[in-house]
């Protein structure tokens, strides 16, 4: 007990000495703080990934409330585990992707000095791959062209997939069924932004009605809902363990749950 | 002169190299009278473009220096800077628009917003300067301005809205629809310099409408007199119209977009027109200089010709009369014969010759007053120095200056050529502040910085062609870096007493990694162990030691240098001892603090089209890159990445080859970061074999 004060606080010493250096005490605090304030881990899940090899997820919300946010925390928290995240985005610039990912890195980190945050996120940066396609050119043949290139150069080897902007309504079912299957020859996870509308019509499982065709291609599906000044996480498709909550309230500037565990 | 400062432009034309800037700028200087005929970049009369003064510009087809001309269009008076396109020439850039109050955003219709658009529009930014678009090349195959307009708005963030539509592309262009008039037209002689308004065909009528309405929505938001002339559904003059979106342009709110073809001599009056009505006079633009005389407190200065002189150097050309000083004022007036003082050094200058400059011809005038961009001769300064009147100790901010990762050793061929080039080295590193010089003391060879490959190479040309300098050159060296990585204590006594004048002096303390700072000193010693006096001595030393590794021999930075005790004798003590000390006590602690080897970084961005992406990546993947990310365009793909300079030589021939020479590629400096166990060992052999042939 003496030995874990003494050693926190010669962390905490050695950071107001302006050592670049992080500790691995540090490291270690970072990691927990991303992983155990993570809202999907929280929700009960005992696999850090969440989705096994060719598992799909989704975040669905309206506009503005912070899917893209969210996948970009659970981005970060593969990265942390070193483990590599492919970022496609349909709707943002390249530059735009990196800066949430940095910003919201600099928001959990913010506790620790500058230099040994910037120079963690330079080691962990190269774990991270974007890959901007115009709404208009997207579709699953040339994602896989781009993907087997990546694998079969050795360039990148993504374990999780973000796919933000996937338009589920104008796309068919027989795409995204085909991009399973190769997510599971390629042993990925993939993660989707879902778009909901306001005042849609819902199925009893509250699901969009245009997202029927294909949900059950997905094993975990999570609604964010903004309700007066926070915003609430809830499952509507996947484990729902004893510890299961009907929601938690998340920080809006990160996308993890209120306060520490 | 008139000083009525409401009718001056002074504007720059910004853009990707090839998007036609220099074409553009030679057809304005055209159509406004300041020559009487056109000649094209690479023209085949031999002539090129006359923005293209340098006989390597010309040759190269690229515009390296920017030169300032000036003309005037209807009355208004226009103070043009051409600004190099490429990256390597960046501080020429930065150094423009440092003196501009509005630009032009040069576009290609066909390539649209390209890396070093981007480049260009963050250093807009940067400086705030207000900008219209003109989507050039409307001539092209496969032209499409409104994709253009969309990719300003999606990847450069501008609320850009279109102030016309193009009347046919590719081969059919004709001329533009202004939407502000609501006429077509349509640009007849043989230089396109008769102007025919007309209406707007059938056929394009509800397209123009449709458009007019988005350009009165985006403008409505500036003025409340236009939302209310839409909401009554009164007419909308264009007066009104340019007055709203003038508003929000100064506010940098909006982005208005012109369209045409410069080579075809299309649509460039109008944009002339947008000038005048659209970007600012210099009065609207708020300059700050820094008082030396309160901490470099910000000034906001008047722009008043009556106010003592506030003038800024930005930019240097040798010239066939001696230095040519090109200025801007912005305060008081610059007047023939008048005195003004170099804040930098204090001397005091008499005004010679004043001159408005046109490319390489130039015009005699008596005064230059406030808001006016001029040249003045036989002044002796460095580019980036404030001029001002006697009793003014106000500077201008100083440039954001990078510095250089790369240096290259050069060796003249003969006695003539070795003074040729101290003289042109002498004027490159005044005009340049990122180009630098200096001798090796250890090999006694003259050795050129600077931000990158094709910058270096154009000086060196430049040598043999304006100065009959023939150099030839060693292989580029990246400029590494040394760093410590933890704290190491010292204890260093420098004793030499046997004989003759004895040197004492002991330091203690220790050294540790500093992120912000390149190297911090501080005492810490009370008590007097070691006397005040000889402090400075100890700083000296420290920093001495910075200059070079013990090992590796590059510069170190980054470390803080902490003393907290020592000693010292009564007779045997001197600055020399204790500098000496501290020479010793840095060698004795810094091996212990582990040190690294930093590598400049490179943000390498390549545009090239889909099908050779997979190649791309592997060639940037080859060179230690890492690669950021791609982002698909439909016909190009542009790939980001993070490459070390090191890799980075040669790639140009690498990159054609590969893409059949379709791919191309800018390169900027991004940051210093740790090389890899394993080059570090590579390097250290590398240094350890150039010291053994050196010696």
């Amino acid at each position: 007990m003496i030995f874990a004060k003494m050693s926190k606080n010669t962390a905490a010493l050695k950071r107001e000495e302006n050592i670049i250096h992080l500790t691995y005490e540090d490291i270690a605090m970072l990691k927990k703080e991303i992983i155990y304030r993570n809202p999907l881990t929280s929700l009960g899940y005992e696999n850090e990934d969440i989705l096994a090899d060719g598992g799909f997820g989704a975040v669905m919300a309206h506009a503005g409330v912070g899917k893209t946010a969210l996948l970009v925390q659970m981005g970060l928290n593969t990265m942390l585990r070193d483990k590599k995240v492919l970022h496609v985005s349909l709707h943002d610039a390249v530059s735009k992707v990196d800066v949430w990912y940095h910003e919201l890195f600099q928001n959990i980190a913010h506790n620790f000095n500058d230099a040994a945050v910037k120079e963690y996120w330079e080691n962990i940066q190269p774990r991270r791959f974007i890959m901007i396609f115009k709404e208009e050119n997207f579709s699953v043949p040339k994602l896989e062209e781009r993907l087997t290139e990546l694998m079969e150069q050795n360039i990148f080897k993504p374990h999780t997939m973000i796919i933000d902007g996937f338009k589920f309504d104008e796309i068919g079912r027989k795409p995204l069924a085909h991009l399973k299957e190769l997510a599971g020859k390629r042993a990925i996870r993939i993660w989707f932004t879902v778009h909901a509308h306001r005042h849609e019509e819902r199925a009893p499982n509250e699901l969009p009605v245009w997202f029927l065709h294909v949900a059950d291609l997905f094993e975990v599906i999570v609604e964010l809902a903004a309700e007066n000044d926070g915003v609430f996480i809830k499952a509507i498709k996947g484990e729902t363990p004893a510890s299961f909550q009907t929601s938690l309230h998340l920080d809006p500037s990160t996308m993890l749950v209120k306060g520490s565990k | 002169m008139k000083p009525d400062d409401k009718k001056v432009r002074n504007i720059g034309i910004s853009a990707h190299i090839d998007s036609g800037k220099t074409t553009l700028t030679e057809r304005i200087l055209y159509y406004t009278k300041r020559i009487h005929a056109m000649h094209d970049v690479k023209g085949k009369d031999g002539v090129g473009a006359t923005m293209d003064s340098m006989e390597l510009e010309k040759e190269r087809g690229i515009t390296i220096a920017s030169a300032a001309t000036y003309c005037e269009w209807k009355g208004y008076e226009i103070n043009i800077i051409d600004t190099p396109g490429h990256v390597d020439f960046t501080i020429e850039v930065e150094r423009s628009l440092r003196v501009l109050d509005g630009a032009i955003l040069v576009l290609c219709a066909v390539g649209g917003v390209q890396s070093q658009s981007i480049t260009v529009d963050q250093q807009m930014k940067r400086y705030k300067v207000p900008c219209i678009a003109f989507v050039n090349k409307c001539d092209r195959n496969g032209a499409n301005p409104f994709r253009v307009i969309n990719q300003l708005k999606t990847k450069l963030g501008h609320n850009a809205v279109a102030m016309q539509i193009p009347i046919g592309l590719e081969t059919q262009t004709e001329g533009v629809v202004d939407l502000a008039t609501m006429k077509a037209l349509y640009f007849d002689g043989e230089m396109g310099e008769v102007i025919r308004a007309e209406e707007i065909p059938q056929s394009l009528l509800e397209e123009a409408k449709a458009k007019r309405d988005e350009l009165i929505e985006a403008a409505s938001l500036f003025s409340d007199e236009l939302t209310e002339a839409v909401l009554e559904e009164r007419g909308i003059t264009a007066q009104l119209l340019y007055s709203a979106l003038r508003k929000g342009t100064l506010k940098r709110e909006i982005t208005p977009v012109f369209m045409g073809s410069a080579y075809k001599n299309k649509g460039v009056q109008p944009l002339l027109d947008g000038v005048t009505y659209l970007l600012p006079c210099p009065s609207e633009v708020q300059n700050v200089a820094l008082d030396m005389e309160k901490n470099e407190e910000p000034v906001v200065l008047a722009n008043d010709s009556e106010k003592p002189v506030v003038a800024l150097a930005f930019k240097l050309e040798d010239g066939k009369y001696g230095q040519l000083t090109y200025i801007r004022v912005y305060q008081g007036t610059v007047a023939k014969g008048s005195t003004i003082v170099n804040v930098r050094n204090g001397k005091k200058v008499k005004v010679g010759r004043v001159v408005r400059m046109h490319a390489d011809q130039m015009e005699d005038v008596e005064q230059l007053p406030a808001g006016y961009i001029g040249a003045l001769f036989g002044i002796e300064c460095s580019s980036g120095d404030t001029f001002v009147s006697p009793g003014v100790h106000l500077t201008m901010t100083s440039m954001f200056v990078p510095k250089p990762v790369i240096s290259l050793a050069i060796v003249p061929k003969d006695n003539k050529s070795q003074m040729a080039m101290a003289k042109a080295l002498n004027r490159f590193s005044k005009e340049d502040p990122t180009f630098k010089t200096y001798v090796d003391p250890e090999t006694s060879e003259t050795i050129i910085e600077g931000m990158g490959e094709l910058h270096l190479d154009i000086y060196v040309e430049r040598m043999k062609r304006e100065y009959n300098a023939e150099v030839t050159t060693g292989n580029p060296r990246v400029a590494y870096r040394e760093t410590i990585t933890q704290r190491a204590d010292f204890n260093y006594t420098h004793k030499k007493q046997t004989g003759g004048a004895g040197q004492f002096g002991r330091i203690a303390g220790y050294i540790e990694p500093v992120s912000d700072d390149e190297f911090v000193f501080v005492n810490e010693i009370f008590g007097g162990a070691i006397p005040t006096q000889y402090i400075p001595a100890c700083e000296k030393g420290f920093r001495q030691s910075m200059a070079k590794g013990p090992k590796l021999e590059f510069p170190i930075t980054g470390v803080k240098v902490v003393i907290n005790d020592g000693a010292s004798h009564p007779v045997d003590s001197s600055d020399m001892a204790f500098q000496a000390a501290a020479c010793g006590a840095f060698r004795e602690a810094y091996l212990r603090a582990k040190p690294v080897i930093h590598e400049p970084i490179m943000k390498v961005v390549v545009e090239t089209p889909p099908e050779f992406q997979g190649a791309v990546m592997g060639l940037l993947n080859q060179r230690r890159g890492m690669i950021i990310g791609s982002q698909d365009e439909g016909v190009m793909c542009v790939i980001e990445a993070q490459v070390p300079l090191a890799e980075m030589f040669g790639f140009s021939t690498v990159l054609r080859s590969a893409t059949q020479g379709k791919a191309q590629f800018t390169m900027e400096f991004a940051l210093y970061r740790q090389v890899p166990q394993s080059i570090a060992e590579k390097i250290a052999l590398e240094v350890a074999q150039n010291k053994k042939s050196a010696a």
